[in-house]
């Protein structure tokens, strides 16, 4: 079979959340399928700039064709833009015009794909709210699979992207939340889905004592991984541990890995290592007391999934639908709403041992059973085997042609808040049957 | 340290962070909802407001204000200009002949602004509840610490209290002991080489301090009904006025100190 992924960005030192998911998806294709990347020549996701040179890469094997974005975002007009379609009633061409201002524009992308759909037997678009994955099902949609990647944010609740929800061949789902929210949405239960995530390249062995040894660590600690962000919950990671240290542990240390945009607080047991090896991060997993992700919006979380692969528990924003749904299915993690919460959660994982093992095993359990890279294989091999094998999809377009001129001014689309406040809350809970709902909407 | 039964196939992750929750009640004492703690604090913001220090009318008074004279707005649509209550299909001729008033001036800008405008209406009316809260808020924190200062006050008096009694009864014991009738004078021999210096001119002071003091005490036995056995039970001013030479301060200063040699320096000199 000949695929296509077409992603905002692609590239080995590309470490975005869905970048690295495309990449891993394409290199795990490319083993029994002819696997071309079709990409932006963007290495920054803010402005789009034209990084990288256009025309044909390779990049661990893969063929990487590159394509100029045309203009460059404006973060001015973007946030514009993005105040009307999130908080007012607006029209489609308004939704239109906040795309193109969101980027990456590289019109020369969606070119390629409408002439060239024919050669490849099916496209895998990634994230599906940026410009390259609306335009490109648009123009290849009978051809068209798409990995989502989307969280509880506004950009779903907007009314152009619904029959794209409806009209790809197929969906595959990082998880039950994200595949809940999209069906609440556009109502696509017609879809085939399935829901996958997202594998990691964990290492056989770890040396917690190196990672002790080199930082000069002795104390028990937890870890947080990622993007040092206010968007990332970790502003109320810090005022919480920092509370926590003064009134409960004597002794615990919090461990930061990642780039900061958010000012650390000075405290003798904060400690930011910065940008490390995956060596070093997998390392530091391991000689956690637990992985603490404080995030309030994950599609998926792929170092939560290291963390149980490594047989390490895990602690979660419980007002993340993903992260309280992947703590309770996989019973590998706790979870807080307050404070308290977390300093109970956080007390029993750091001072229980039977508690603290049993939640590893079971992660380390979920992850075998859900998140290897055989299994990731089989869920992607069954659904282009699915979708190809269905004659009758194949040559039509299900998907609704866009409104005409003036329909598109028509404001007639509710502010994107308004749409998502309709849509449940909860994590999902599914049967022994695989049938999934909400559990319990979450207050 | 927690106390979660488990095992590694038995772990149910809702269970436990029910098990969490029930220990948060516990240590809360009950578990109230938002409503209830909203409840209690107006209840307490009732009971604590001193009227003296704070006006306690204030929130109500902006209560009241707010209701007697609510502020006013107006929903507009891009449609308002156009409508027409007692015949409504005026509308749509309106609407119809819009093209022909474009030609005079667009209206565009003017129903932007006034939809605006009734946006921003609506924020103030949303805010002034807001504003209300804070309000309520801080109020209720002043009272809570105003309340706090007063309690906090009243400990240092009553420890202040308590330490000047402890003092009283400190000295009082001492003079007991120093004063008792037939009491032995303390054996230098027994104390540290410190309090006993040996040779020299620190020696010979020592000496005649130790002297002094032997001399004060034979003097006081000598007076068995003299005031200065009631120096013992606390009548320091009685003592001080009977001291040989009107020496006021040198009986404090020996009662203070007890029968060190000290308590000799102020006799000597």
């Amino acid at each position: 079979m000949k695929l296509a992924v077409v992603v905002q960005r692609y590239g080995a030192e590309i470490n975005g959340g869905a970048e690295l998911h495309a990449r891993y998806i394409a290199e795990l294709l490319a083993a029994r399928h002819q696997v071309e990347v079709l990409t932006s020549c963007a290495r920054d996701y803010v402005t789009w700039r034209n990084d990288l040179p256009a025309g044909d890469d390779t990049v661990n094997g893969i063929t990487v064709r590159r394509f100029e974005t045309s203009s460059e975002r404006d973060p001015i007009d973007f946030g514009l833009r993005s105040r009307v379609v999130f908080h007012e009633p607006h029209s489609l061409a308004q939704e239109l015009a906040w795309l193109r201002s969101e980027g990456p524009t590289s019109p020369a992308l969606v070119r390629y794909i409408r002439r060239h759909a024919n050669r490849y037997d099916l496209l895998l678009f990634f994230s599906f709210r940026y410009y390259h994955a609306y335009h490109g099902i648009r123009a290849a949609p009978a051809r068209a699979l798409l990995v989502p990647t989307a969280e509880r944010e506004l950009a779903v609740g907007l009314s152009l992207f619904a029959p794209i929800f409806r009209g790809v061949r197929g969906i595959m789902y990082n998880s039950h939340e994200e595949q809940a929210m999209i069906r609440a949405v556009s109502d696509n239960a017609h879809v085939p889905g399935v829901v996958v995530g997202v594998g990691s390249k964990v290492p056989e062995r770890t040396s917690p004592q190196r990672f002790r040894r080199t930082h000069g660590l002795s104390g028990p600690f937890i870890v947080y991984v990622g993007r040092i962000d206010e968007n990332k919950g970790c502003k109320e990671l810090f005022d919480f541990f920092l509370r926590y240290a003064s009134a409960r542990s004597r002794s615990l240390s919090l461990v930061l890995i990642g780039n900061s945009i958010l000012p650390i607080p000075e405290h003798p047991r904060i400690r930011h290592l910065g940008f490390v090896s995956d060596e070093e991060k997998f390392d530091a997993i391991a000689a956690a007391e637990a992985l603490v992700m404080p995030s309030f919006y994950e599609s998926l979380s792929m170092v939560a999934l290291e963390a149980w692969a490594l047989g390490r528990p895990v602690l979660a924003n419980g007002r993340c639908d993903v992260l309280r749904g992947q703590c309770i299915r996989s019973n590998a993690g706790l979870y807080y709403d307050t404070y308290e919460e977390f300093a109970e959660a956080l007390l029993a994982l750091t001072t229980d041992p039977a508690l603290n093992e049993g939640l590893g095993a079971r992660g380390r359990a979920y992850y075998r059973a859900h998140y290897t890279w055989p299994v990731i294989e089989r869920k992607y091999q069954d659904m282009l085997e699915r979708v190809s094998s269905d004659e009758a999809a194949a040559g039509e377009s299900r998907l609704e042609p866009l409104p005409g001129w003036l329909a598109r001014r028509h404001r007639t689309s509710p502010a994107a808040t308004e749409v998502l406040a309709r849509v449940p809350t909860g994590a999902v809970q599914v049967d022994r049957d695989g049938r999934s709902h909400v559990d319990r909407p979450r207050p | 340290m927690s106390d979660f039964s488990v095992r590694s196939d038995g772990i149910d992750v809702e269970r436990i962070m029910q098990q969490i929750r029930a220990r948060i009640r516990e240590k809360r004492g009950v578990d109230y909802t938002e409503d209830e703690i909203r409840e209690l604090a107006s209840v307490k913001l009732d009971r604590f407001l001193d009227p003296k220090q704070l006006r306690s009318g204030l929130v109500e008074q902006f209560r009241k204000a707010r209701e007697s004279a609510p502020p006013e707005t107006y929903d507009f649509e891009d449609t308002t200009i156009y409508e027409s209550h007692r015949l409504p299909f005026l509308a749509t001729i309106r609407r119809l002949l819009n093209p022909i008033l474009k030609l005079f001036f667009n209206p565009n800008p003017i129903i932007h602004a006034l939809h605006l405008q009734s946006r921003v209406n609506k924020r103030l009316v949303a805010k002034e509840s807001l504003d209300y809260e804070v309000m309520s808020n801080l109020v209720l924190e002043l009272t809570r610490l105003s309340v706090e200062v007063k309690n906090l006050r009243m400990r240092v008096e009553s420890l202040s209290t308590r330490l000047d009694f402890d003092e009283r009864r400190a000295r009082a014991l001492e003079g007991v002991v120093q004063l008792k009738p037939g009491a032995l004078s303390p054996d230098l021999s027994t104390l540290g080489p410190e309090r006993v210096p040996a040779g020299g001119s620190e020696g010979s002071e020592g000496d005649a301090a130790s002297k002094a003091g032997r001399r004060r005490r034979r003097r006081r036995r000598r007076r068995p009904g003299s005031p200065g056995d009631e120096a013992g039970v606390g009548a320091g001013p009685h003592a001080s006025q009977t001291s040989p030479g009107g020496d006021t301060d040198a009986q404090p200063d020996a009662e203070d100190d007890g029968p060190g040699t000290e308590s000799s320096s102020g006799e000597d000199s």
